[in-house]
C-alpha cells in the first residue's frame, strides 16, 4: 500500500462521506440548468437527423450511401468499428483495473460503463442498417426455424460478431447494473415517495446494506469481472477478424487482433477522458475526477497509442518483408495514393499527437489533454476508414479500382450516431449517479488531514 | 326520414331520441365552427378507404388454352431460325420463343455468314420488340389513323405522281433483301421519274465505286479475314462496326488460333484506336489527312519492294511475303484511296484469294453520289414524293433536313425518330421478330426472317406496305413465298419440290446456292492521280466513327446498347471528344472537361476523353449520339437525393456529331479538316467503368516487388507451341471437402481471339434479366453487367498495346465468398459453381468485398420494371433480384439444369456442347468454352491442358474455375514469356 501512501489522493477537497453522496445525488435532484438544455437539444438534434437518413436510407436502399461495386463497405463498418472501440474502455476500467486494484478506477469507471453500453447500441445499429435488406437481419442468429435444415455460416466472421457484440452488450449491461445497485439504493433512500422513489425501490432490488448484502454484493461483482476481462479483448478481436480472415491485401493479416484491440482501448480512453473533463466541470464532480486520474489515464493513452504506432509500422515492415506485390502495393497507397491524406490525418492524430503526453506539463493540463483526446478520437475513426476504404478500394485486379466519397446521407447517419450516443449520455448524467459513490467512499481517506495515511 | 327500426326498449330509448350533437344534419363545419367527430369519422372513413384500397388486389386471371397448340409445352423454349434485322450484315439467328413471345437471339451456329456468333446490337435488338414507345399505329399528319386511311391517302399521291408525271423517290438503307428488292422494282416500275437511292449512314460507298472503277462492277467484294495471313487495315473497324463485324470478327479468330498451321499478322492503320487497333500485331498511327499518301506510298512499295518509310516498308514486306494470302482493307471514303487499295490487292493477287468477288457482300450498298443528287433535287424543290425506309437521314446525314422539303414525305418507321417526326404519313413498322422477309447478305447465301410473334401493335411488315402501295396488298408470307418460289427456289437447283424446300430453308433458316455469274467486263483502266503533296492542314481533324453498340444511332432507343460501355474507353450512355494525351495536355484538358468542337460552321459541346493511342492532331466523335429516341431516358436509374439525371441539359444523351459530317465529291466523308477546339471551364463526370490504368500500377506507387501484375499474361508464338508442362500440385492446408462427383464445370477464355466487341456483356444481360442503371449509377460504379471486359494497356501511352480481359464470376473452388456469408446465402454445388440464394441474401456485401476479382454485383436499388412491355422481355428461367441482394455470374446455371433435364429425358448423360453460356453463343469469336473437367475428352478439358493456359490470381489459391489463354504477340515484339502485359 505504500504507493498509495505516496501518491497523491483519489479524491481530493477532503470529501467526507455526506459529501460524496451529496455531490454525485446532486444532478439528478435539480433542474437541469440551460447549458444541459442547450446540449440536449444539440444532442437530440444530431440524432434526429440520423433518424431520418437511416429511414431514408432503408426506404430507398442502400444506394443512398456512396458505396459501389468495389467498396462495399465505407462509413457503415467504420462507424461500427469506430463505436464499439469507443466502447472498450468500460469494460477495461471496471473490470481489468478492477482486478488488478487499481483503485483510481472508482472516479471513473460508472460513466465509463455508461459510455460502454451507447458506445455499443450506437455499434450495433450499423450491422444492421449496412444490410441490404435489414428487416431480415435477424438471420444471421442460429435461431430454431421452418426453413428446412437452415443454418447460419460459422465460418463467417460476421456470424462470430453478432455472438461476440451481443454476449459485450448483456455482460457490460449486467455489470453496470450490478454496481449500480447500492448507489439505486441511495437514491431510493434520499427520494421522497413517488414514482421516482418507486422506480429506484424497485431496481435498487431490496437493498439494504447488510453486511451479507455488501459481501453478497462484492462477490458477485469480482465474479462478473472475471468474467467480462477476456471480452475486453475477444470483442475487439473477433471484430478484427472481419478483415484479418478476408483475401483482401490490407486485411489479411495476423497482427489485426492486438492492434484492434490496443487500438481499442486508446480510443475508449481518449472518449472517457473527453467525455469526463466536460462532465467534471459541469457537474462540479472536480474533486472525484481530479489531476490523478488525468495523469493515470494519460498514461494509458500514450501506451496504447504507441503500441497503435508500433502496429503501423509492423504491418509495413510485413508487406516490404513479404514481397507481396499486392500487399506492397496497398501500403504504399494508402501512404501516398488518393487517400494519404487520411491516413496522413490518422498517423498524425494517433501516433503523433499523443506523443505530447510525455510531457508532464501537458499530461497536467486539462485543457491539452481534452484536446488531445479530441484528436485520438478523430484519428481513430480515421484508422478505420483507412484500413476499410483504403485496402478495399484498390485491390487486386486494377480494372476494378474505385474511388469512395460519402453521400449527405452516410454523413447524417455518423452525426445520428454521434447524436445518439450523446443524447443518451445527457438522460444518464440525470436520471443516475454519474460516480460510484458506494465505491468512491471506499478510497476516501477520512481524516487525512489529522491522521497519517494508513 | 325513413323511420326507426328498433329491438328492445332500450334501443327504442337510443332510436327514437336522437342526440342532437351526435347526428345533427346541418352540413360539417357550416356554423358552429368545426365538428370534432364529424372530422375524425371523415378523417377515419378516408384512412379506412386509402387502407383498403391498399390492400386490395387486383383479379387476374389466368385461362388455359382450351387446346393446346400442337408441338407446344408450357415452360419448354422452341427455336425459330431466323435473320437478325438489326444491321445490314444479315446475321443468321435463333429466336428463343418461350411461351409465344420470344426471348432471346442466339446466333444461328449453321449460318454461312455469322457462324453461330452475335454480336452487341443484335443481342439487344430484342427489346426493341417490346418497346412501348413504337411507333404503335399509323398515322397521318402526326394524328394516329387507320391503315386504310393511311394507304387510300399514299395511294391518291402516289396517283397523282404517276399520272402528272412528278419525281417519285425512295430512301432506304441497304436493301440486302432480296424480296425487297424485287417489290421495290416494281413498286417504281409504272412511274416515269422514279428512283430508289440507297444509302449507308455507315457508308462503304467508295469501295464500290472504286470497284466500279477497277472491275467494272459496282460491288462490294466479301473480304475474307479467315483466309488471310497478312491483314493491312486502313482505317477499317472490321472487329467493331464496319461493314459485317461479326463475319469479320469470326474469320479474324479463324486465322488468328495459335493452334492451326497459320497464324495471321494485322497491321492496323488508323487515327484513333479502334477496336481492331486494339488487336493489332502492328499498329501506324496516321491521321486522316496522311492516308490518301500512305496507300499511294504502300501501294508503291508492294510493287518495287521498298520504301523510305520503316513502317511502310515492314508493311509491305509483310505483304509481299504472303501474295495471294493478305488482305488490305480500307475504311476510307477517297475513291482514289480505295482505287490504290484495290491496286494492290490485285498486284499481290489477293483477289479471289481473300477478297471475293464471285459471291460479293451485299451488306452495303449504299451510293452516296445518288445521295448526294437526292438531296440536291431535294433542296431544289424537285421531289414530288419521298418515301423513306428504315432510315433516318434527318438524324444521321449533314443536311438531311432537306428531306421536309419533298412535297410529300411518307416515312415506314418503328418509331417516332428525326424523320418519322417529319413525315406526311407514318407507316408503322413491324419488327423484324413480327415480319416475314428474307436477307441475301452475300450473293449466294440467302436466309429468311420469320415472325416469332404476331405483331404486338398495329404494324405491318416493309414488304406488305411495299406491295399494299403498290396495290397487290398482300400477306407477306405469300408475298415472300412466292418470290422464293420464282427467284431463289430455282437458283438452287435442288431436287426437293417447293413445299419440302420452303419448309427446309425455314428450318435451316438460309439457303445456299451458286450465284449466277457476274458478266466478266474488261475493267477500265482508271490511272490514280499521283497524291498531291498537301501541306498539313491547320488545327485538328475532326475524325468522326462508330461505337460498337450504338453504330449510326438506329438503337440510341436501346437502353442496352446505352449502357454497354466503349470496348476502348469503358464509357457508357455518352459520346465524347477523344483527344491524344499530348493534345490534350497542349490545350490543357483532362478527361471530363467539356470542350468546344468548331468545324465547318458547325458547333459541338462535348467531354473531352484523353485516349492513348490516338494521333495528336485528331479529334474523335463518335456517331449515333444526341438522337430523340435517348429522350426517353429520362427517368432511367433510380430517383433519389443524390441521383443525377441521365440525360444531358439538352435532355439526350450525348450530341449529334452527323452535321459534322461532309458529303462532297460522291462520298459521305468521315473526317473533316480545320476544326478547333477550346476549353468551356465546364466539367462532367463520364460514366466510366474502370479508369485509365495500365497493367502497372502508379509509377510513385510501384512497390519493391514489381508493380507490373500477372494479370494478364501474354507469350509468343513459338512458345504457345510447346507442350504444357505439367501443373505442380499445390500443398494444402485445408482439406478437399468439395467433391465433384459428376460435373465440375468450367470455362476457358482465349484472351488471344476475345476482340473485346461486348457482345457477351449484352448477351448476359438479356439472358439473366440483368436491369439497366443508368448513367448516374454508372458513373458511380455501380453497373449491373455480370460480366465486365477488363481493358488494360501496356507500353508507351502514345501507342500502347491492349488487352481485353472478359472478367465475371470465376466460379473458385476455394471461394472466399463462401466462407464470408453470415447467412449461407452463396454456397458450393457439387458441380463447382458458386450458388447465391438471392431468397437468403440480407446484403451485408461482404461476399463482395472478399472478392479478389471484384465481379458480385449488389442491388443497390429496386431497379425500375414499370415498363410492363418491356418486362416481356425477362427471361422466366431467371429470377428477377430485387433490393438489397447480391447477384452474380452464374455459369447460366438454368441453361445447365436445362441441359441436364433434357439429357435425363432422353436417357443419355450430358454430352460436351449440350451447355453452353450465354455469352459462350454468343461470342463472334469463340473465344469462350465451357464445359465439363471431368469429362476429360470435352473442349474445356482439352483447352485447360494448353500450354497458354493460365489463371487469374492463381496465387492467392482460390481455386478459380475459369482459365485463360495467354495473348499471343509476335515473336519480335514480346521478345520471350511476359507476366505484365
Amino acid at each position: 500500500m505504500a504507493d498509495i501512501a505516496l501518491s497523491p489522493p483519489l479524491v481530493t477537497g477532503y470529501k467526507n462521506l455526506t459529501d460524496v453522496t451529496e455531490d454525485v445525488c446532486r444532478p439528478m435532484e435539480q433542474r437541469p440548468g440551460a447549458a444541459w438544455w442547450a446540449a440536449f437539444a444539440v444532442a437530440f438534434s444530431m440524432l434526429l437527423a440520423g433518424v431520418v437518413s437511416v429511414t431514408y436510407q432503408i426506404a430507398t436502399g442502400i444506394g443512398t450511401w456512396g458505396l459501389n461495386t468495389t467498396v462495399g463497405w465505407a462509413f457503415d463498418i467504420t462507424n461500427f468499428v469506430f463505436w464499439i472501440g469507443i466502447g472498450h474502455a468500460g469494460t477495461l476500467i471496471s473490470a481489468i483495473l478492477f482486478l488488478f486494484r487499481q483503485r483510481w478506477r472508482t472516479g471513473v469507471n460508472r460513466a465509463a460503463e455508461a459510455m460502454t453500453l451507447f458506445a455499443v447500441m450506437c455499434a450495433g445499429i450499423f450491422p444492421v442498417i449496412h444490410m441490404g435488406r435489414p428487416w431480415f437481419g435477424y438471420w444471421i442468429f442460429p435461431y430454431p426455424n421452418f426453413r428446412g435444415s437452415l443454418w447460419i455460416n460459422f465460418r463467417s466472421p460476421l456470424a462470430w460478431d453478432a455472438f461476440a457484440i451481443s454476449t459485450y452488450f448483456i455482460i457490460s449491461a449486467t455489470f453496470w447494473y450490478v454496481g449500480l445497485i447500492p448507489d439505486l439504493a441511495t437514491v431510493r433512500d434520499r427520494a421522497k415517495p413517488g414514482l421516482r422513489k418507486t422506480l429506484f425501490s424497485i431496481f435498487s432490488l431490496g437493498w439494504d446494506g447488510a453486511y451479507k448484502t455488501w459481501n453478497r454484493y462484492e462477490m458477485v461483482y469480482l465474479l462478473l469481472a472475471g468474467l467480462a476481462t477476456p471480452l475486453v479483448v475477444s470483442v475487439h478481436t473477433i471484430v478484427s477478424w472481419d478483415f484479418a480472415t478476408a483475401v483482401i491485401p490490407g486485411w489479411h493479416a495476423t497482427i489485426f487482433p492486438p492492434y484492434f484491440v490496443a487500438g481499442a482501448i486508446f480510443s475508449g480512453m481518449a472518449m472517457v477522458l473527453t467525455l469526463m473533463i466536460i462532465a467534471r466541470k459541469a457537474m462540479g464532480l472536480e474533486a472525484y475526477v481530479n489531476q490523478r486520474h488525468l495523469d493515470v489515464m494519460s498514461k494509458l493513452i500514450i501506451t496504447t497509442g504507441s503500441i497503435v504506432g508500433l502496429a503501423y509500422l509492423t504491418e509495413f515492415f510485413i508487406a516490404q518483408y513479404g514481397s507481396n506485390r499486392y500487399e506492397q502495393f496497398v501500403f504504399l497507397n494508402r501512404a501516398a495514393g488518393p487517400f494519404a491524406w487520411a491516413y496522413w490525418t490518422m498517423v498524425s492524430c494517433n501516433v503523433l499527437t499523443p506523443q505530447l503526453l510525455w510531457f508532464r506539463k501537458i499530461r497536467h493540463s486539462w485543457t491539452a489533454v481534452f484536446l488531445i483526446t479530441i484528436f485520438v478520437n478523430i484519428g481513430m475513426w480515421f484508422e478505420r476508414f483507412v484500413i476499410i476504404v483504403t485496402s478495399l478500394h484498390r485491390d487486386y485486379l486494377p480494372a476494378s479500382w474505385a474511388s469512395y466519397r460519402p453521400t449527405s446521407v452516410e454523413i447524417a447517419t455518423l452525426i445520428g450516431s454521434f447524436g445518439l450516443f450523446f443524447t443518451l449520455f445527457l438522460v444518464f448524467c440525470r436520471v443516475l449517479p454519474v460516480i460510484a459513490m458506494a465505491e468512491i467512499k471506499g478510497v476516501l481517506k477520512h481524516g487525512v488531514h489529522n491522521r497519517e495515511a494508513h | 326520414m325513413p323511420e326507426k327500426l328498433w329491438r328492445s326498449l332500450d334501443e327504442w330509448h337510443t332510436v327514437s331520441q336522437p342526440d342532437e350533437a351526435e347526428f345533427h344534419e346541418s352540413p360539417i363545419g357550416i356554423g358552429g365552427g368545426p365538428d370534432r367527430r364529424g372530422f375524425l369519422k371523415a378523417a377515419g372513413f378516408s384512412f379506412g378507404a386509402a387502407m383498403l384500397a391498399g390492400c386490395g388486389r387486383t383479379v387476374q386471371k389466368i385461362v388455359p388454352n382450351l387446346v393446346q397448340p400442337e408441338g407446344f409445352t408450357p415452360g419448354r423454349p422452341v427455336y425459330y431460325a431466323s435473320t437478325c434485322g438489326a444491321c445490314s450484315a444479315g446475321c443468321g439467328t435463333l429466336v428463343k420463343v418461350r411461351d409465344g413471345r420470344p426471348i432471346k437471339l442466339e446466333g444461328n451456329p449453321d449460318h454461312p455468314v455469322s457462324h453461330g456468333g452475335l454480336c452487341a446490337v443484335g443481342q439487344a435488338s430484342i427489346l426493341g420488340l417490346y418497346d412501348s414507345l413504337r411507333v404503335t399505329q399509323p398515322a397521318i399528319g402526326g394524328k394516329p389513323a387507320a391503315w386504310t386511311q393511311a394507304d387510300a391517302l399514299v395511294a391518291a399521291r402516289l396517283d397523282e405522281v404517276r399520272r402528272g408525271g412528278g419525281a417519285l423517290r425512295l430512301l432506304t438503307p441497304t436493301v440486302h433483301s432480296p424480296s425487297e428488292a424485287a417489290w421495290i422494282r416494281r413498286f417504281l416500275e409504272g412511274f416515269r421519274n422514279s428512283r430508289h437511292v440507297e444509302y449507308d449512314a455507315l457508308s462503304a460507298s467508295a469501295i464500290l465505286d472504286a470497284h466500279q472503277a477497277t472491275h467494272g462492277a459496282r460491288i462490294l467484294p466479301r473480304y475474307r479475314f479467315d483466309k488471310a495471313d497478312v491483314i493491312v487495315s486502313i482505317d477499317a473497324d472490321f472487329l467493331g462496326s464496319w461493314i459485317s463485324p461479326v463475319e469479320f470478327a469470326r474469320g479474324y479468330a479463324v486465322s488468328r488460333d495459335p493452334g492451326a498451321t497459320r497464324y495471321a499478322w494485322h497491321a492496323q492503320v488508323e487515327p484513333r484506336m479502334s477496336l481492331s487497333g486494339t488487336k493489332a500485331d502492328r499498329r501506324v498511327i496516321i491521321s486522316p489527312a496522311e492516308t490518301t499518301p500512305f496507300v499511294h506510298a504502300l501501294a508503291e512499295a508492294v510493287r518495287t519492294g521498298g520504301s523510305n518509310r520503316p513502317e511502310i516498308a515492314e508493311l509491305a514486306s509483310h505483304l509481299r511475303a504472303a501474295r495471294g494470302r493478305g488482305l488490305v482493307v480500307s475504311g476510307s471514303q477517297d475513291l482514289d484511296t480505295q482505287v490504290a487499295v484495290n491496286r494492290i490487292n490485285e498486284t499481290l493477287g489477293n483477289y479471289g484469294a481473300t477478297i471475293e468477288t464471285s459471291r460479293a457482300s451485299r451488306q452495303r450498298r449504299g451510293d452516296d453520289r445518288a445521295l448526294e443528287t437526292l438531296l440536291e433535287e431535294l433542296n431544289a424543290g424537285r421531289v414530288d414524293m419521298l418515301i423513306v425506309a428504315g432510315a433516318n437521314p434527318v438524324f444521321d446525314l449533314p443536311g438531311g433536313d432537306a428531306v421536309s422539303k419533298a412535297r410529300f414525305l411518307a416515312v415506314h418507321a418503328e418509331r417516332l425518330d428525326e424523320t418519322a417526326a417529319k413525315a406526311h404519313v407514318i407507316s408503322a413498322a413491324s419488327h423484324t421478330l413480327e415480319s416475314w422477309g428474307d436477307a441475301e447478305p452475300v450473293e449466294g447465301a440467302a436466309s429468311i426472317t420469320q415472325p416469332c410473334i404476331r405483331p404486338l401493335f398495329q404494324t405491318r411488315s416493309w414488304l406488305e406496305t411495299l406491295a399494299a402501295w403498290s396495290g397487290h396488298a398482300g400477306p407477306a408470307l405469300d408475298l415472300l413465298r412466292e418470290h422464293w418460289r420464282q427467284s431463289i427456289f430455282p437458283k438452287t437447283k435442288t431436287d426437293l419440290a417447293f413445299d419440302r424446300f420452303w419448309e427446309k430453308a425455314l428450318q435451316d433458316g438460309f439457303v445456299e446456292y451458286e450465284p449466277p455469274a457476274r458478266a466478266k467486263s474488261a475493267a477500265p483502266q482508271r490511272e490514280t492521280a499521283p497524291p498531291q503533296q498537301s501541306k498539313p492542314p491547320e488545327g485538328f481533324e475532326v475524325v468522326l466513327y462508330a461505337k460498337a453498340a450504338l453504330l449510326d444511332g438506329r438503337h440510341a432507343y436501346n437502353p442496352w446498347l446505352q449502357e454497354v460501355p466503349d470496348p476502348v474507353t469503358k464509357i457508357a450512355w455518352d459520346n465524347y471528344a477523344s483527344l491524344a494525351p499530348a493534345a490534350a495536355s497542349k490545350l490543357g484538358v483532362a478527361s471530363g472537361d467539356v470542350v468546344r468542337l468548331e468545324c465547318a460552321g458547325q458547333t459541338l459541346e462535348l467531354p473531352a476523353v484523353v485516349q492513348p493511342g490516338q494521333h495528336e492532331s485528331t479529334v474523335a466523335v463518335a456517331l449515333g449520339y444526341g438522337s430523340r429516341l435517348s429522350a426517353r431516358f429520362a427517368k432511367a436509374g433510380p430517383e433519389w437525393i443524390e441521383g443525377r439525371p441521365t440525360l444531358n441539359e439538352k435532355g439526350l444523351v450525348g450530341a449529334n456529331a452527323a452535321p459534322l459530317l461532309a458529303l462532297e465529291r460522291g462520298a459521305l466523308r468521315y473526317s473533316r479538316a480545320g476544326a478547333s477546339l477550346a476549353r468551356t471551364g465546364k466539367r462532367v463526370d463520364l460514366a466510366c467503368t474502370q479508369e485509365h490504368h495500365t497493367l502497372t500500377v502508379p509509377e510513385r506507387l510501384r512497390p519493391a516487388a514489381g508493380g507490373a501484375r500477372p494479370i494478364v499474361r501474354e507469350t509468343t508464338l513459338a512458345a504457345s507451341r510447346e507442350a504444357r508442362p505439367k501443373d505442380a500440385p499445390v500443398p494444402e492446408l485445408w482439406p478437399p471437402d468439395h467433391p465433384y462427383p459428376v460435373h465440375h464445370w468450367a470455362m476457358v477464355v482465349d484472351l488471344n481471339a476475345c476482340t473485346g466487341c461486348t457482345a457477351c456483356i449484352v448477351a448476359c444481360q438479356v439472358e439473366n434479366n440483368i436491369p439497366v442503371v443508368g448513367k448516374d449509377e454508372m458513373r458511380r460504379k455501380r453497373e449491373m453487367h455480370w460480366m465486365r471486359i477488363d481493358r488494360y494497356y501496356s507500353g508507351e501511352p502514345d501507342n500502347p498495346r491492349v488487352a481485353h480481359q472478359p472478367m465475371f464470376c470465376q466460379q473458385c473452388d476455394h471461394a472466399p465468398c463462401e466462407t464470408v456469408c453470415p447467412v449461407l446465402a452463396t454456397s458450393h454445388s457439387d458441380e463447382g459453381l458458386n450458388q447465391q440464394t438471392y431468397n437468403r441474401c440480407v446484403g451485408t456485401r461482404y461476399c463482395a468485398n472478399n472478392c479478389p476479382y471484384k465481379v458480385r454485383r449488389f442491388n443497390w436499388f429496386e431497379y425500375a420494371r414499370d415498363d410492363r412491355t418491356a418486362n416481356l422481355v425477362l427471361n422466366p428461367d431467371v429470377t428477377v433480384r430485387s433490393r438489397g441482394t447480391m447477384e452474380k455470374c452464374t455459369f447460366c446455371v438454368q441453361r445447365i439444369q436445362d441441359a441436364k433435364i433434357e439429357a435425363k429425358r432422353t436417357g443419355r448423360p450430358v454430352r460436351d456442347g449440350d451447355v453452353q453460356t450465354a455469352c459462350q453463343q454468343t461470342c463472334p469469336a469463340k473465344a469462350i468454352a465451357f464445359g465439363d473437367l471431368n469429362d476429360s475428352q470435352s473442349e474445356v478439358s482439352r483447352l485447360m491442358a494448353n500450354v497458354r493456359r493460365y489463371r487469374v490470381l492463381e496465387e492467392i489459391n482460390v481455386r478459380p474455375g475459369v482459365g485463360y489463354l495467354k495473348i499471343v504477340r509476335p515473336d519480335s515484339a514480346a521478345g520471350g514469356e511476359k507476366e505484365n502485359g
